[in-house]
């Protein structure tokens, strides 16, 4: 799952933004080998549909290219990039909520969302359900559960990806499980 | 309940056997007695059991994916999108890029060569030879308005002193002949000249009066100038008659008095 590492400076982040800035084609094509398949579980996680999960890595790309100029030597990267990720992810799901809840009103039918779902035993499915739920945590807390239940990475992994301490990994990892544990009491009732 | 707190981080780990054994075996005899506890554990066992199932589809759906691919795809769209927009831009034809440093030069010379002019001219302007910064003084407020005032004063008690003595000898002349002995134009041409540099210190010193009787006399000058080659004994009895009736020697020496400054 781990994608090979940016061990040599060459293929840091941190440089190949530097020569993505001057038209570096090569630079870029590096930068999505090493990125791509985090930016997916972060938005396979999200939206739980491999065909959208796609569809998002690449406009995170897109507007990663577009934003480069933004990026600041000595930030992290990584965070950066996840947090553009993410944000493209939510946009993504308010629209197609937005989307479902305008051909349900057409039917005059009732406003879809994590509860009602629970209510519809055709409609019911456990895992969208936790997608739902992991998408509604806040950045840092989403980016820790993600990055420890998804992609498998230890407490100490996460705290040098993210640039934070162990510590605050645990802790960010403890209130993303109780908010999450709120969050599906109600879909998942005798589930969880 | 404060106990449950020191566990509560810890009961993934607990989960997966993660921990050591004595933390282990410590959680274990919590867990025994805390039925929050063993609520929570079991919520987690839940939750972790329903994201271990997304975690292996997630696993499965991405060894179907051919990476290499979705690389290069996403690649050329960024740098076509790229070469789109390039394309799209509309041409200026003077290829603006080339002349930015000039302009950005030309810009930044108006802009300094502006400011310098306005620092120039400015009252207290920054920059002071060295001669002027020597006599440079720092003046207290108000200062400047009461010497322009005692200026003002004095040359109107010089130019009523002047007026009065012609004034004097035009009313004491017994003719024509002998007014013009001592009332030469050119001695009224100096006073009206005079008047007309006084103007301006009356007007901003605003001495009302003073500035009153002076244009009076200076309104009598002018007669006096265009009348003085031809004069007849009737116009000098007239002007005589104007300067007494309208009492101005009398009030020369009125406001001469007022202008003084007081000698006590």
């Amino acid at each position: 799952m781990e994608q090979r590492n940016a061990g040599s400076c060459q293929s840091s982040p941190e440089f190949l933004v530097s020569r993505i800035k001057e038209g570096d084609k090569e630079a870029f094509m590096k930068l999505v080998g090493l990125y791509q398949q985090k930016v997916f579980v972060l938005a396979y996680s999200m939206v739980r549909e491999r065909e959208d999960a796609l569809d998002l890595v690449q406009e995170t790309f897109l507007r990663l290219y577009e934003k480069i100029n933004s990026y600041r030597t000595g930030e992290n990267f990584s965070a950066w990039l996840m947090k553009i990720a993410r944000n493209i992810c939510l946009d993504f799901i308010r629209r197609q909520k937005a989307r479902k809840k305008e051909s349900l009103d057409q039917l005059g039918s009732e406003r879809l969302d994590l509860a009602d779902q629970s209510e519809d035993p055709a409609r019911f499915n456990p895992g969208e359900i936790i997608s739902q739920a992991v998408a509604l945590l806040p950045a840092k807390q989403q980016a820790v559960f993600i990055l420890h239940h998804y992609r498998e990475l230890k407490y100490e992994e996460i705290a040098a990806e993210l640039n934070i301490s162990t510590g605050t990994v645990k802790s960010l990892h403890y209130k993303a499980v109780r908010k999450l544990r709120k969050l599906l009491a109600r879909p998942l009732g005798g589930e969880l | 309940m404060k106990k449950c707190r020191r566990y509560r981080q810890d009961w993934l780990a607990f989960l997966r056997g993660e921990l050591d054994p004595a933390r282990q075996q410590v959680m274990s005899e919590h867990l025994k007695n805390c039925s929050r506890c063993q609520q929570e554990l079991e919520d987690l066992r839940k939750l972790i059991g329903q994201t271990d199932d997304l975690k292996n589809e997630l696993k499965e759906t991405m060894a179907g994916l051919d990476w290499d691919r979705f690389q290069l795809t996403v690649t050329e769209r960024a740098f076509g999108q790229k070469a789109g927009r390039e394309q799209v831009r509309p041409s200026t034809g003077l290829k603006w890029h080339r002349w930015q440093p000039a302009v950005a030069g030309l810009v930044a010379g108006l802009l300094l060569g502006a400011f310098f002019t306005l620092l120039w001219l400015r009252p207290g302007h920054l920059y002071q030879s060295p001669a002027a910064k020597e006599t440079a003084v720092n003046l207290p407020a108000g200062f400047v308005q009461r010497v322009d005032l005692a200026l003002a004063q004095r040359e109107t008690i010089d130019y009523l002193d002047r007026s009065q003595y012609l004034l004097l000898e035009l009313v004491q002349a017994k003719s024509v002949s002998q007014a013009s002995t001592f009332l030469t134009q050119d001695k009224v041409q100096e006073l009206l000249t005079e008047k007309k540099y006084l103007n301006n210190q009356l007007n901003e010193v605003k001495l009302a009066k003073a500035k009153m009787l002076c244009d009076q006399i200076e309104l009598l000058f002018l007669e006096l100038i265009q009348l003085s080659p031809q004069m007849s004994e009737a116009e000098l009895k007239g002007l005589q008659d104007l300067i007494t009736s309208r009492q101005l020697l009398l009030k020369i020496n009125l406001v001469k008095r007022e202008l003084r400054p007081s000698e006590v």
